[in-house]
């Protein structure tokens, strides 16, 4: 035994034996250190391990867990700012549109508005020619009667058709009537 | 000063104080005792003749050893919980220590869910051990003391760890077991190529061939007696300075003196070196065996 060697020197002391092997002890070190190994590998540490591994798979799940609820939370709230910037952005066309709408019903009013005024301006204007023409033309009826009638009066004799058409159209080339129809050129 | 200071100058006081009374009391000339001899607190006396695996004060501390060993970790298994209590947690530190820091660190995968029970046993197995080896039990049937006419075995401190024995058949397992897994690894030729250093060659190999492999079994040797001189010297130092010494030269002053020493040396053994010798050992081994598979 490798042990001898170093025994030997200090046989002759009376602590030799501290360092001579006990056969007798070495035996029963070997058989229950035999019986505590078969135990323990046997019975105890496959379960203290398959607790420990059991553990370490729980917390690794319960980290994913977490991670993957983590994970779908970042997206629904990602989804929910979307659809609120969605919302945001509607609301602001509806808002637009409305704007736009209520502008163009407003120009198409005015505009409306203007035609009708100036409609019924031209109508006005169209009345107000159409009376001073007839009231020349009566003018120029009651002028030529009256020229007629002058003549006749002067003359003594009655007009023939043709005397009659060149003194009226004397008489009215005379006449200014320019004053009385509306002022067109204006 | 502080009030701390003052508690300590006075405790040193006191110390102090004592120890002269006591000088003055039982004089300082005793005389030598010549018939305590320490070392025969280590001594072992067969009290169940079994022929060669008598009953001793070893054999006993190898069961409580084995006992303890078996029921803690037994009764640790039997309730692992998924959330664990104080107890478990420690027990939960220890194991991942044995498995992760001294098996799994020191060889492949394979190989420490393998040799994982063995070391592990081992470090449990030599911490225990070296752990109620600091237990005084009433052990010692050579010095008898009288309670009530009862006579009972003087209360010793004792580990077996601190006899030769017991460390050198668990190196001598160890040994055995490096060299075959690197025998069975490697084949007898390659193992032996293995323990040379790379680069050796022609007059060298010479000279370091046999260095190296002494050096082998120079681990049977170390393994054996760092563990159980460690234990030994602690064992000693602790019985000297506790009353030891004091006897020896017959001063019994001396005791009062060296008690606080004792005390020290015991707190220092208990808390570190029961637990980093048994974490050596165990370690030791895995690096052994690991290292016996590969090629340097």
């Amino acid at each position: 035994m490798a042990v001898s060697a170093i025994a030997t020197p200090v046989a002759a002391s009376s602590g030799s034996f501290l360092i001579s092997p006990n056969v007798g002890l070495m035996l029963w070190t070997l058989i229950l250190f035999g019986i505590s190994m078969f135990v323990l590998w046997k019975l105890a540490f496959p379960r203290i391990s398959e607790a420990l591994d059991r553990r370490q798979r729980a917390i690794e799940e319960s980290i994913d867990a977490a991670e993957r609820t983590r994970e779908e939370s970042r997206e629904l709230l990602e989804e929910y700012r979307e659809r609120l910037r969605e919302a945001r952005s509607q609301a602001e066309e509806i808002i637009e549109r409305a704007r736009r709408t209520a502008e163009v019903h407003e120009r198409d009013t005015q505009a409306e508005a203007q035609a009708r005024r100036e409609q019924l301006m031209e109508q006005t204007r169209r009345e107000i020619a159409t009376e001073t023409r007839r009231a020349i033309d009566e003018i120029r009826r009651e002028v030529a009667d009256l020229t007629v009638m002058a003549t006749e009066k002067v003359t003594r004799k009655t007009l023939t058709e043709e005397d009659q058409r060149r003194l009226v159209e004397e008489a009215l080339g005379e006449l200014d009537f320019s004053a009385l129809a509306p002022a067109r050129e204006e | 000063m502080s009030n701390r200071k003052k508690v300590l100058w006075g405790i040193a006081l006191f110390y102090m104080v004592v120890l002269v009374l006591l000088g003055v009391i039982f004089g300082v000339s005793g005389h030598k005792n010549n018939e305590f001899q320490i070392q025969n607190e280590f001594k072992l006396t067969n009290w169940v003749d079994l022929g060669v695996l008598s009953i001793n004060r070893g054999v006993l501390y190898l069961l409580l050893t084995t006992i303890l060993t078996i029921g803690t970790m037994m009764y640790i298994a039997g309730r692992m919980k998924a959330r664990p209590n104080r107890v478990q947690t420690a027990v939960e530190v220890l194991y991942s220590l044995m498995r992760e820091n001294i098996t799994r660190g020191n060889m492949a995968d394979d190989m420490a869910r393998k040799w994982f029970p063995f070391i592990g046993t081992l470090f449990l197995f030599i911490w225990y051990a070296n752990m109620i080896g600091y237990l005084p039990l009433p052990t010692n049937t050579e010095e008898k003391f009288n309670l009530f006419g009862v006579h009972i075995p003087s209360f010793a401190l004792y580990a077996a760890t601190a006899n030769i024995s017991v460390p050198l058949i668990l190196a001598l397992v160890v040994f055995l077991a490096f060299n075959f897994e690197g025998v069975r690894a490697q084949g007898f030729g390659g193992y032996v190529k293995s323990l040379i250093p790379a680069g050796v060659h022609g007059p060298m190999l010479l000279l370091i061939g046999p260095l190296e492999i002494v050096s082998v079994f120079m681990r049977l040797v170390s393994l054996t007696i760092r563990l159980f001189a460690n234990i030994l010297a602690g064992h000693m130092i602790i019985l000297f300075m506790a009353g030891g010494l004091a006897v020896i030269l017959g001063l019994t002053f001396l005791g009062w003196f060296t008690m606080p020493v004792a005390i020290a040396v015991y707190l220092f053994e208990l808390g570190l070196v029961a637990t980093l010798q048994a974490f050596i050992f165990a370690t030791l081994t895995a690096i052994y065996i690991g290292g016996a598979v590969s090629h340097h």
